[in-house]
């Protein structure tokens, strides 16, 4: 095409500017200010003490409900023959795969250069420690015998047991294991400089324990060297956990030989759910965060609602994907138990479930096609919400695969008893116990992160504080 | 070649184009004739060929949809590559035909006999007939050409005036344009692949040609830019930046592209079904066993460990390398999943499988230079061109 000889020069290329990322055009002294001012006020609110009461109370029937548990066995909750799997390693799933989206957004946009992932990702990854305390609290107490738990460990004896490191159940124990310290350790590379600001603007005794935090940070040049190295190794080290954790759980499954769950794509299948179960997580906490603290809508701004909101839209579609290629692959195989198990779930006695299930993760987060409602906190905090229901309810499905099984003489209705739904709601206690703790005492914005993303950062920036006000 | 760096258009072409076509014409003709020496041989071999660059064309089309639906910087340099390689596709599509005439060599569902005598596959007639399964190899190819038409036609008026519609008119034809990818790309793997072991299906399968299409694309990529770059083309709008970042992608991709093969061996292995394992029994023996082990070793554990550093993606020696050598690697990778239904008992090349792969891929190339060439080689009118040729990473 000749075309090209009358089409504009490089010349009348307009300029591009990066899109700003903190709104309120606040100076780096702003920053600090703004996120130290939570952690170092005195005053704590009320609504803090009245949320902390009510996860706590929480929390502690949690624990109150273990101790019943390992005083009677695990006969208190509805897992029985045929579902010998139930509410138990549904909700270790679940708080396994919210704990996600924390390492996707700390490590994973981090090497793809998002930067508009530094005002969220230290909450979201304080969210996926917490979750992975969630989450390893259900196998250790459903082992039945506590004071065996340690035999999940491979750890010498002198019995000469060894647990099978051939068992799906044993990759858990590593992948899961290995998950929090490499989340942990990152998270708190993260906070090094952070913990450090604080100690230079405390005095008296919090000065002291944020200096011993801060691990004797002076931000030197030298410092910020090898911490920049170390952040770009652990998020090369986070990156493959995101997908290898899920892969790991979703094993669990797979490995067994009961259809429904044995199927290749349950992998990618899980790490997709996974990601949107936690954006999800990570979308509710940030809009209460906005809510309760209104200098954070600075960091976490509406475009950053409205990137998460598309995350939740493509992972959303990934699980429809993986829901569809397990249907038609149901059908195609030719198998009778497979396309059972399948026609079971979407119309047999828990096509509820089912449909829940589609409805919250597929149906749903088509809303956010229009920019309208994925700009509207509002619905995008109903959204979230609807997410986190279809996700519980996704691993209800996989697992309740077991309530028909080979032998219909067997076949029964899974039924909960007070404490399956007792240990749900604890361990939701105690998620949001820790998370309010964070809240409270550890800055939630990553500071030091934040500047480093402002205009101001670049080393070729003149004053940009002061020209954009004209700008605008 | 001459290029002229004020207005990014080719003054002389060179011969890149010419020499493809002469090199495709010359080696489709030959493969002809081994239609007459051995017609199951020459479909196999065409189809491997045919699978191999339509992967490639989908890979093009799949990075230009992402690069429009993340409001990427760092690729809009490299953009227009991708978006030959989205164009060349519907062309590659035509090359099918020779295998429409042979469905009867390549699947054994075509064989009613057959057919009716097993349970199974009596099921699966309503999928497994010839007319459905060619109504829907035209719908795939359509909608392929249908998203690479409206994304060029849209990026050429781009090219005259930049406007903020335009710019939105590709996300919204990529966002929709993106599921109906992903179900094609899927389906035609089913059809042209899967069903060749018409009692074999694993879910992963479709996720699996995708992710080797993917990591090839990017070594195509990478080989383009070198190309470029040592003709002294883009040398200063395509930098050793934007190479850093395509084999980042490319050592990404091939992770991704070895977790779908672990997800799928060990989920099969674990559970030995017969009718899963049958697959993999298949690959085991014979010249086949040393093919997985050149797949398993070559194809991943060995680029991991050595395109893992940063200097392995930004020397120029290394990246042509590893970009060539996965491009031999997702040639043995579909070999390996297409080949043993033909050749059951070792592997068996044939001169087919060479002037097939190399005719296509001369085809291939033609369309591919004559499509970068015939326009401004980058988006001249995108306001973000100036901070991705500025990018560092």
């Amino acid at each position: 095409m000749s075309a090209t000889t009358s089409t504009s020069t490089s010349a009348t290329v307009q300029k591009w500017k990066p899109p700003k990322l903190v709104l309120g055009n606040p100076s780096f002294h702003d920053v600090t200010d703004q996120i130290s001012g939570i952690v170092e006020r005195r005053d704590t609110p009320i609504w803090w003490w009245v949320a902390l009461g009510i996860s706590v109370s929480m929390a502690g029937a949690f624990f109150i409900q273990m101790a019943w548990l390992f005083w009677t066995g695990v006969g208190i909750w509805g897992n029985n023959v045929p579902v010998g799997w139930g509410w138990p390693i549904v909700n270790f799933v679940f708080w396994v795969g919210i704990g996600h989206a924390g390492t996707l957004i700390s490590a994973v946009l981090f090497l793809l250069r998002q930067k508009w992932r530094t005002s969220i990702n230290r909450f979201a990854e304080a969210m996926t420690i917490f979750a992975v305390i969630c989450a390893g609290i259900f196998p250790g107490i459903h082992v039945g015998r506590i004071w065996v738990a340690y035999w999940m460990f491979p750890i010498p004896n002198q019995m000469a047991m060894w647990p099978n490191f051939r068992s799906a159940l044993m990759w858990d124990v590593f992948a899961v294991g290995t998950y929090f310290t490499a989340s942990l350790l990152f998270w708190y590379t993260g906070l090094v400089p952070d913990w450090a600001t604080l100690r230079d603007r405390a005095k008296g005794w919090p000065k002291k324990i944020y200096g011993f935090l801060a691990l004797g940070w002076r931000s030197g040049n030298s410092q910020w060297k090898h911490y920049e190295a170390a952040y770009l190794l652990l998020a090369g080290i986070a990156t493959p956990l995101v997908l290898s954790v899920h892969s790991v759980v979703s094993t669990d499954f797979a490995t067994s030989m009961v259809f429904g769950w044995h199927t290749t794509i349950f992998p990618p299948y899980f790490v997709a759910g996974a990601i949107f179960s936690g954006f999800g997580m990570v979308m509710t906490l940030g809009i209460l965060a906005r809510l309760v603290y209104p200098p954070v809508k600075n960091y976490i701004t509406v475009k950053t609602l409205e990137l998460m909101a598309k995350v939740i839209m493509l992972t959303g579609m990934m699980v429809g994907y993986a829901y569809s290629m397990e249907m038609f692959i149901a059908w195609y195989s030719g198998n009778g138990y497979e396309q059972f198990v399948f026609l079971n779930r979407a119309f047999g006695p828990y096509a509820w479930a089912y449909w829940i299930m589609v409805s919250c993760n597929v149906i749903i987060p088509q809303l956010f096609w229009f920019k309208k409602l994925r700009t509207s906190i509002p619905v995008l905090f109903v959204a979230s919400i609807f997410v986190n229901i279809g996700m519980w309810f996704e691993r209800f499905v996989i697992v309740l695969t077991l309530h028909r099984d080979f032998l219909p003489s067997s076949w029964d209705m899974f039924k909960p008893t007070a404490f399956d739904i007792g240990f749900l709601v604890g361990s939701f206690g105690l998620f949001f116990t820790l998370f309010l703790l964070f809240l409270r005492f550890v800055p939630m914005v990553a500071m030091a992160e934040v500047k480093g993303v402002m205009p101001e950062a670049d080393p070729h920036h003149e004053s940009y504080h002061h020209a954009t006000e004209k700008e605008a | 070649m001459k290029f002229d760096s004020t207005t990014y258009t080719f003054t002389d072409k060179g011969n890149a184009g010419k020499i493809g076509l002469i090199v495709g014409m010359i080696g489709l003709a030959v493969s002809l004739v081994g239609l007459f020496v051995d017609a199951g041989q020459f479909y196999f071999s065409w189809l491997v060929a045919f699978a191999f660059w339509i992967s490639i064309g989908l890979g093009g089309l799949f990075m230009t949809m992402v690069h429009h639906l993340t409001s990427a910087v760092w690729s809009v340099a490299v953009r227009r590559i991708g978006e030959a390689v989205m164009n060349a596709l519907p062309w590659m599509t035509l090359l099918a035909i020779p295998l429409l005439f042979g469905l009867d060599k390549l699947f054994i569902w075509t064989d009613t006999d057959h057919v009716a005598a097993d349970a199974i596959l009596s099921m699966k007639v309503g999928y497994l007939n010839v007319p459905f399964f060619i109504v829907r190899t035209v719908i795939y190819f359509a909608v392929w050409a249908l998203l690479a038409f409206l994304l060029k036609r849209n990026s050429l008026a781009q090219d005259k005036e930049w406007t903020e519609e335009r710019a939105r008119k590709f996300v919204v034809i990529s966002g929709p344009g993106m599921i109906a990818f992903a179900l094609t790309a899927t389906f035609f793997c089913f059809d042209w692949i899967m069903s060749l072991q018409p009692l074999w299906y694993s879910t992963i399968y479709g996720l699996w040609f995708f992710a080797g299409g993917i990591t090839t694309v990017m070594a195509f990529y990478a080989i383009v830019v070198l190309r470029l770059r040592s003709n002294n083309v883009l040398s200063e709008t395509i930098t050793v930046e934007h190479q850093h970042d395509i084999g980042k992608l490319l050592f990404a991709f091939l992770v991704f592209w070895g977790y779908m093969h672990l997800s799928q061996y060990l989920l099969i292995w674990y559970a030995n079904l017969p009718e899963e394992t049958a697959f993999y029994k298949d690959r085991w023996g014979a010249g086949w066993t040393t093919m997985s082990w050149i797949l398993m070793i070559g194809g991943f554990v060995m680029p991991f460990i050595l395109l893992m550093g940063r200097s392995a993606k930004r020397s120029d020696a290394s990246l042509m390398t590893f970009a060539v050598w996965m491009f031999v690697v997702h040639w043995v990778d579909l070999y390996w999943n297409i080949m043993p239904v033909f050749h059951t008992e070792t592997v068996v090349l044939s001169w087919m499988d060479l002037t097939t792969l190399v005719g296509m891929g001369g085809i291939f190339v033609w369309l591919f230079w004559m499509k970068f060439t015939n326009h401004p080689a980058v988006p001249i009118t995108d306001p973000k061109l100036d901070a991705s040729i500025k990018m560092v990473n």
